[in-house]
């Protein structure tokens, strides 16, 4: 047979994908074996270790909540004051103004009657943008509540000025847009109790999507399903990421990423690594691979874990336009990241960190857009060349396709055994029929947003956060309850 | 790849699908089930307890139909769910009830089923169940078992030998502090937490001949239980085991040291034992905690050891210092301090601050 250079760029494609695949699903079905037992044993852990019996105790370590917020004056209010109400003994929260432009410290100064602290001498270990003033409230029961008021200079700069006022031995960084159940600090901190053989660095629990649901007093009082596709789409992505992903990384020990939007950590050890990276947008990410490299360079055996409950709501993107920004933002985060931490790859003095967890995420999280995005182009080209057999290809899309929606079926499942936010037939069957649609309506957008997101750092162009238009959950009065 | 092999995936993959449907049509239709024959027992348990401790006048209460009544409901051996649950409302209503009441309803649970359920536990394989089983036994307060708990205090899962742990404390209190220096493996925080509370709950008088005994143990939680205890009763005698750590090696005793230290009054003689103490610690936050502790300890401000910290500390420390001199009438001091650091910056030298 003639060399033909299309013919071989053509196969040696196909087994790449071939194999990729293959590995992928392989890891897929280890996850779900993984993350089985995670759920299974955190659900046994938590039977010797209830919230009522933490809610009375004594010596417990105390915790300080720290919550950015810039130009959130909409919500700044009823936000706290739902924060302020979350079941801890030992709790603080710290609210950070990170330079609003709007009249978000002039509502929490009227509301919590605050008054300005001198702030000449407080220490900063962590350095940030200027702190204009501290506030505290004349008000007892808002004595748990010191308000920072500081120049602007992003989120991660605002946690780090949060850090450095924080005199607790764990602290919790949240978005001041999202609702936290109640007797969520009292389940994130049974790790830290736990544990013993060990050093728990950080903590993080599932987050939920609360689009079309009703809240009352910064309480979800009614969990529905949101109406629209792309959120609803969302529901169960963040029930497979949370429950199949997190919850097996946590059973081995790779958590590498808690979510910036809800995670507990060790105070103590982020400063150690001067707080969060304030030059990338994947700042969550980047702070876990820091602190896990960080407690291998000082050889203390450390632990960073996920529970599965869902503690922490916040609202989806609603449309395509602000979903699409938001995955090309978590690209940009990842893309960044992987740079920075580039030595740890292969590199067996981080041991499994360096040897598996660093490459799986180079591999599967960075590359798959990467090589979805090529399958799609061969896809076209070796389709316009003729070279596709397209009986097999669609034999094989099937394949693929129902092993996917088995991925999410056997989440879904998981979820519905364990926990009853969504436990009527009703729901249940609206989030397998939005699992199906996703590889048609949704996939590609993540697709079309990640690889937006590389094209701007390969080529170097700017990028903004951008706001998220909230389209906002169902709020009601006190009367309608 | 042949298309036959395909289309076999295909149907394989159909079959794994139609599995997990059954699954979940399964688990959601049982859960119904369940939360109803769960309500029953309830019911149930509550009528036989209420008809039990508020009889009808001349009716004395049928144990025999009782008990008839229980295996009706699924209370046998066999399906140990139901008999964990009716356990479980069993030390729910034990906690709620106090007085005559409280000995007529340990009585009661002695005639109906489950019988020896707890004690049977121990010798499960699962440690949720032994660990569970323990813990049903101090809960219902059956200290016969306290031998079969001395067995299980060094079991190599810690649920097992925590919730062991527990109940030694419960059922011999101060007296359970002599095993510390014999446990051989790590205690949790957890445990540490809940043993200083039974015993405070319990046994409200220290007992120090024992407590004193448990000082010979070098290790880490028994040291850190130790200081707990000390605080928790609030030892003034014993402080002097809490001061010893402050600057001890390991991060987490001295973390613990600092948080117990917080709570006593100290003399001169101890307070100029943690101002030595304070510059062998290397973690500049917990020297920033014990600074703020000798400050608030302080009768007078000691201003020979806060010059020395202002002129030869870390910046950090350098300016705490400077904050408690000035808010405590030191304003030349400071003053006299960042002048100098001005003259050096001036003649072209590194300032510190």
């Amino acid at each position: 047979m003639e060399f033909d250079l299309s013919y071989y760029i053509y196969w040696t494609l196909n087994y790449f994908f071939l194999f990729y695949g293959l590995t992928l699903v392989a890891l897929y079905f280890f996850a779900i074996i993984l993350s089985n037992r995670s759920v299974t044993r955190n659900k046994r852990k938590a039977r010797f270790l209830q919230v009522n019996d933490i809610v009375s105790a004594t010596d417990i370590p105390s915790i300080t909540l720290i919550a950015p917020a810039y130009n959130e004056g909409q919500t700044i209010v009823e936000n706290v004051k739902s924060l302020l109400a979350l079941q801890y003994p030992f709790y603080e929260l710290i609210v950070v103004n990170d330079g609003s432009t709007d009249n978000t410290l002039d509502l929490l100064i009227a509301k919590y009657d605050l008054e300005s602290f001198d702030s000449t001498f407080i220490t900063q270990p962590i350095p940030t943008a200027t702190v204009n003033k501290i506030y505290k409230s004349r008000k007892l029961q808002y004595k748990q509540l010191t308000v920072i008021d500081k120049n602007n200079g992003g989120k991660s700069d605002a946690n780090n000025a949060g850090i450095n006022f924080a005199s607790t031995e764990l602290v919790l960084f949240t978005d001041a847009d999202c609702i936290i159940e109640q007797d969520s600090l009292l389940k994130m901190v049974r790790p830290y109790l736990e544990e013993s053989e060990q050093e728990v660095i950080a903590c993080g629990a599932a987050i939920g999507i609360i689009n079309d649901s009703v809240v009352k007093n910064g309480v979800v009082v009614e969990l529905k399903l949101p109406k629209n596709l792309i959120p609803m789409i969302q529901v169960v992505e963040y029930i497979r990421a949370f429950l199949l992903g997190r919850m097996a990384w946590s059973e081995i020990n790779g958590v590498m990423l808690v979510s910036g939007a809800f995670g507990l950590y060790a105070r103590n050890r982020i400063i150690e690594v001067n707080g969060f990276n304030i030059n990338t947008v994947g700042e969550d990410l980047e702070l876990g691979i820091r602190l896990r490299k960080h407690m291998e360079d000082i050889k203390v055996p450390y632990k960073m874990v996920y529970i599965p409950e869902t503690l922490c709501w916040t609202e989806a993107p609603n449309n395509t336009e602000v979903l699409i920004k938001q995955r090309d933002r978590w690209a940009r985060g990842l893309w960044e990241t992987m740079a920075l931490h580039k030595d740890l790859f292969f590199n067996r003095k981080y041991r499994d960190m360096g040897m598996f967890y660093y490459p799986y995420w180079m591999f599967f999280e960075l590359g798959a857009p990467i090589v979805e995005f090529l399958g799609i182009l061969s896809l076209i080209v070796f389709g316009l060349l003729g070279l596709i057999n397209w009986n097999m290809a669609i034999l094989l899309f099937t394949c693929v396709y129902l092993l996917g929606c088995i991925f999410s079926t056997i989440s879904i499942f998981i979820y519905v055994k364990n926990f009853k936010h969504y436990d009527s037939g009703k729901e249940v069957i609206e989030l397998l029929l939005a699992a199906y649609l996703e590889p048609f309506f949704y996939h590609p957008l993540l697709v079309l947003g990640q690889v937006q997101g590389y094209y701007k750092k390969i080529f170097g162009v700017k990028s903004v956060w951008g706001n998220m238009k909230r389209k906002g959950f169902k709020t009601l009065p006190e009367d309608k309850i | 790849m042949e298309a036959i092999i395909l289309k076999i995936i295909i149907k394989s993959l159909l079959v794994i699908m139609l599995i997990v449907y059954g699954s979940i049509a399964f688990t959601m239709l049982y859960r119904k089930w369940r939360k109803k024959h769960l309500n029953l027992i309830e019911d149930t348990f509550a009528n036989v307890t209420s008809m039990y401790l508020y009889p009808n006048p001349n009716e004395e209460p049928d144990l025999i139909k009782i008990q008839r009544t229980f295996r009706n409901l699924g209370i046998v051996p066999s399906k140990p769910r139901n008999v964990q649950y009716l356990i479980d409302l069993m030390i729910r209503t034990q906690r709620s009830i106090l007085g005559e009441n409280y000995t007529k309803l340990k009585t009661l649970f002695t005639q109906i089923p489950p019988y020896g359920a707890s004690a049977n536990k121990l010798n499960s394989r699962k440690w949720y169940i032994k660990a569970r089983g323990i813990r049903e036994i101090y809960e219902m307060n059956q200290n016969q078992y306290t031998r079969d708990l001395i067995k299980l205090r060094n079991d190599s899962n810690i649920y097992v030998r925590r919730e062991a742990q527990i109940g030694l404390v419960i059922f011999l209190g101060w007296k359970s502090l002599r095993l510390l220096p014999y446990l051989k493996r790590q205690m949790t925080l957890w445990q540490q937490i809940k043993i200083v509370e039974k015993l405070k709950d319990l046994y409200p008088e220290p007992d120090l001949a024992y407590l004193r005994k448990a000082y010979e143990s070098d290790k880490p939680y028994a040291i850190g239980l130790i200081m707990r205890i000390i605080r928790k009763f609030n030892l003034q005698e014993d402080v002097h085991y809490i001061i010893q750590f402050l600057d001890n090696q390991k991060f987490d005793i001295r973390e613990c040291a600092l948080y117990c230290i917080s709570s006593f009054s100290l003399n001169n003689d101890q307070l100029g034992e943690i101002k030595e103490k304070f510059y062998n610690i290397s973690n500049v936050e917990q020297k920033l905690q014990l600074l703020k502790y000798i400050q608030k300890i302080s009768y007078e401000i000691d201003l020979p050891f806060y010059k020395n910290l202002l002129y030869n500390g870390n910046d950090i420390i350098k300016l705490s210092v400077a904050d408690i001199l000035w808010n405590n009438g030191y304003k030349e001091e400071v003053q006299e301090y960042y002048y100098q650091q001005y003259a050096m910056q001036n003649d072209g030298e590194k300032v510190p601050v």
